[in-house]
């Protein structure tokens, strides 16, 4: 007869099982997504400081620019968090299906 | 079997899962094929209307009139969907007429008539970019189907 501690034990295995996928999958994204961003403004940068001394920009252009990107990282930021509410709430249900995976495992 | 041995297992399940759930439905909204479709023919008709820029405002300025207006249907729809308040933020920063995106894009072609060609390449890039920002998280929200 499986007791309380048993189906603790199996919960407990599962539930590091599941975070460790989950959560390597997550900081994995998170590091791509922040370095592709930083990569990108530096060469937008380069280049309209080029455009700026070439006279293809005028200084309204370039602080437009520099403002959009400022913009810009603020929508990123806010795609980053709707995208880590997401993950939470897929996390969240994933761990009901464990919960209830190791209950069926240990009882049935 | 031991009834009494298994009750509290059962109350503990229920307790958790019950938790889970609960906060599981305070995050954001579901994804919208509509909203998804939405952002996706609206980032596309901007590139395109932005790229006459270099041209004089008075010869586009219904089109122009047209894309405001579609882009701000986008922001009430977005605003008028449960949970969704981090997409419409998002809508609110790219249509700011104030702001630095499309919305000041097409109110700084108006006040200047004609926009050199280096600054409108530029802000197309930055602009697809931004509808992009939209897009991906839209495409990333669970689909109602997930949940059932």
């Amino acid at each position: 007869m499986p007791t309380f501690n048993d189906f603790v034990s199996t919960l407990k295995s599962d539930l590091l099982d599941f975070a460790k996928e989950n959560l390597e999958e997550y900081k994995e994204e998170l590091l791509k997504d922040g370095t592709l961003f930083i990569e990108k403004t530096k060469s937008d940068i380069e280049r309209w400081t080029e455009g700026l001394a070439s006279g293809a920009l005028s200084k309204e252009d370039f602080e437009f620019l520099l403002k959009g990107k400022k913009d810009l990282a603020q929508m990123e930021t806010l795609k980053q968090l709707g995208l880590s509410q997401i993950r939470i709430t897929k996390i969240t249900n994933g761990i009901i299906d464990v919960v209830v995976g190791s209950a069926v495992k240990t009882f049935l | 079997m031991n009834i009494y041995k298994i009750k509290p297992i059962f109350v503990f399940i229920l307790i958790v899962v019950s938790y889970l759930t609960f906060n599981s439905c305070t995050s954001i909204s579901v994804f919208s094929p509509e909203a998804y479709k939405q952002a996706v023919d609206l980032k596309v008709e901007s590139l395109n209307l932005m790229s006459f820029a270099t041209m004089p405002y008075a010869d586009y300025e219904e089109e122009v009139i047209y894309l405001n207006t579609e882009l701000d249907k986008a922001f009430e729809f977005s605003k008028g969907r449960p949970d969704n308040e981090i997409s419409t933020e998002q809508w609110k920063i790219l249509i700011d007429k104030g702001g630095n995106l499309i919305g000041g894009f097409l109110k700084r072609w108006e006040a200047e008539g004609t926009l050199s060609e280096m600054f409108v390449i530029e802000m197309q890039l930055q602009v697809s970019d931004a509808f992009d920002t939209i897009i991906g998280l839209e495409s990333g929200k669970i689909d109602p189907s997930e949940f059932k």
